[in-house]
């Protein structure tokens, strides 16, 4: 396994928010954790990336534990977040927003051939390389987030809820590139709301429900499951 | 008539240097760390004892005194963010109270250090330019030079360096910076170094032109908070221009009204600026 979550708890004000959460996330393909909100999806991915302290349990990855590390050296580790929200800075302009990724490289020609490979991925982000990324449409804004996690090179994205408040046509466009990311090689964990998309892209998942992992499995197996149909498919 | 007036402007445009130092070390901290440096004030006046004590005392060159200054309190800012700010890092208003007996003890020091009296320099540099009737004395003349310097050398640091562009990157927004792989202890230590010891050098420079005491900071921390507001709260070169309009103002009020007055006027300003665009000039964003 690529990423072991262990039994992680994590507290706000004494409140748990998660309590015993184990996820594992192999070295290809696509994990993704689907829940209503509050169930604590954000929470784990924070708490894989640093931002969050967990209150017991470990966090391992690539044989290495990582859950007292600082979100910089989580980074450095190899782990990049697209954080809910996308979090893309506004007054930096695009291009800028994308070269933040690349913060702690120092193989300054891949950055530049990297960061050409982006915008021949998002073309309509090389139009706009020069304007400020507040200025930008949702989807394009997600593009940016997305861009500048893989300017980072990293050996795992975490994806929290690439899909929110977009457009369906641009929800396709997502999972085209989601597909795209994982094909090259790096592995994916998908936190959605949006389950029906989250089951199809991916190929195990897991359910939270208040803190907790109520099920996980094959998404195939989870997209027939009964109880996931009612709750998170709407059939 | 327009000796007055060139007088005046040159009056305002050295306010307006020294004041800028200060309002953007300030904002810059804000930016960075989402707190509100109370201490700045006394920041500045830490810097002019040091000029106090090196130059006026132990007699070393006026500008070895300024570096000390300069150095000296960025260090007095690195151990405020280690000791204060970033144990309090998730609680803002803890911050600002730390900062509040910061600025205590720094007082307090000064006082034990150089007694309540006014402290006079001699001055360093002597020698004035005179233009058309107007006098700029070499001792301002520095000062004005150096924010311009200093200010500029900030503006290029912040645009054209990777530590700047990911203060800049902090500023806009923290955790989402730190998910980039920056360092926020790091980025928090310079911004924090560079915010003081803008004041500190500040401070230093006007020294012989201010005659210091342990309370100076009182009136420089009002002003700058109202440049603050006025530039936008967090905009770096809104603060410059708020300084630069603030000063003017208060300068032109103070020579043909008074000091009083121009006090009044300059909180009318403020005000004004609140009601009408209470995101300050420079409308910064909202902070998350
Ligand atoms: N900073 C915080 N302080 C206090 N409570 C928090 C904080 N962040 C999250 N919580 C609480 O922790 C629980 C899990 O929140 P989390 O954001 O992880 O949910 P989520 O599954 O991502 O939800 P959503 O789908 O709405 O994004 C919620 O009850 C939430 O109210
Ligand atoms: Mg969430």
């Amino acid at each position: 396994m690529l990423l072991e979550i262990r039994d992680i708890q994590v507290h706000y004000n004494g409140v748990a928010a998660l309590k015993r959460v184990s996820i594992e996330v192999p070295v290809d393909g696509i994990v993704t954790i689907i829940g209503a909100n509050g169930a604590g999806k954000s929470t784990t991915l924070r708490a894989v990336s640093g931002l969050t302290a967990i209150s017991s349990g470990e966090i391992w990855f690539d044989g290495a534990r990582i859950d007292t590390l600082p979100p910089d050296k989580v980074v450095a580790r190899g782990i990049a977040q697209v954080p809910e929200g996308r979090r893309i800075f506004p007054d930096l302009t695009v291009e800028e927003n994308l070269r933040t990724g690349a913060y702690l490289r120092t193989d300054a020609a891949a950055v530049e051939r990297d960061l050409d490979g982006i915008f021949v991925r998002f073309p309509r982000l090389k139009e706009r390389r020069r304007q400020w990324a507040k200025t930008l449409s949702g989807g394009e804004q997600q593009m940016v987030a997305i861009g500048r996690a893989l300017m980072a090179k990293p050996r795992l994205l975490l994806l929290d809820e690439p899909s929110m408040g977009l457009a369906p046509v641009v929800i396709l466009e997502i999972a085209r590139i989601i597909k795209e990311i994982v094909a090259n090689g790096v592995p994916v964990v998908l936190v959605e709301q949006n389950a029906e998309l989250a089951l199809g892209l991916a190929n195990y998942a897991y359910v939270l429900e208040t803190g907790t992992v109520s099920l996980h499995g094959a998404s195939r197996d989870l997209h027939e499951n009964e109880h996931v149909k009612r709750a998170y498919l709407g059939v | 008539m327009t000796e007055i007036i060139l007088q005046t402007t040159l009056n305002a445009v050295y306010a307006a240097s020294y004041m800028s130092l200060i309002a953007v070390g300030l904002v810059l901290i804000f930016g960075v760390m989402g707190v509100i440096n109370f201490a700045h004030g006394e920041l500045y006046m830490a810097g002019a004892y040091t000029v106090v004590a090196l130059y006026s005392h132990l007699n070393f060159p006026f500008l070895i005194a300024v570096a000390a200054g300069l150095a000296f309190v960025g260090l007095l800012g690195i151990l405020m963010e280690y000791s204060l700010f970033r144990p309090l890092r998730d609680n803002p208003l803890g911050g600002l109270i730390a900062s509040i007996g910061f600025l205590l003890m720094l007082q307090t020091a000064a006082v034990l250090g150089f007694g309540v009296r006014m402290a006079h320099i001699k001055p360093p540099i002597q020698g004035k330019i005179e233009l058309l009737g107007a006098v700029l004395t070499y001792q301002r003349f520095l000062v004005i030079a150096a924010a311009i310097l200093l200010l500029t050398g900030l503006y290029l640091f912040l645009r054209k360096t990777k530590i700047g562009w990911a203060m800049r990157a902090c500023a806009q927004d923290r955790e989402a910076a730190a998910l980039q792989g920056i360092s926020l202890n790091q980025i928090t230590r310079i911004a924090m170094f560079i915010g003081a010891s803008l004041a500190g050098v500040a401070g230093a420079l006007t020294a012989p032109l201010v005659s210091p005491t342990p309370y100076m900071g009182h009136s420089v921390i009002v002003t700058a908070f109202i440049i603050i507001i006025v530039g936008g709260i967090g905009h770096l070169e809104g603060a410059v221009v708020a300084a630069v309009l603030y000063a003017f103002v208060h300068t032109f009020v103070t020579t043909f009204y008074d000091g009083v007055v121009a006090d009044i006027v300059g909180l009318v300003l403020m005000l004004l600026v609140l009601v009408i665009k209470p995101t300050g000039l420079f409308g910064a964003r909202e902070r998350a």
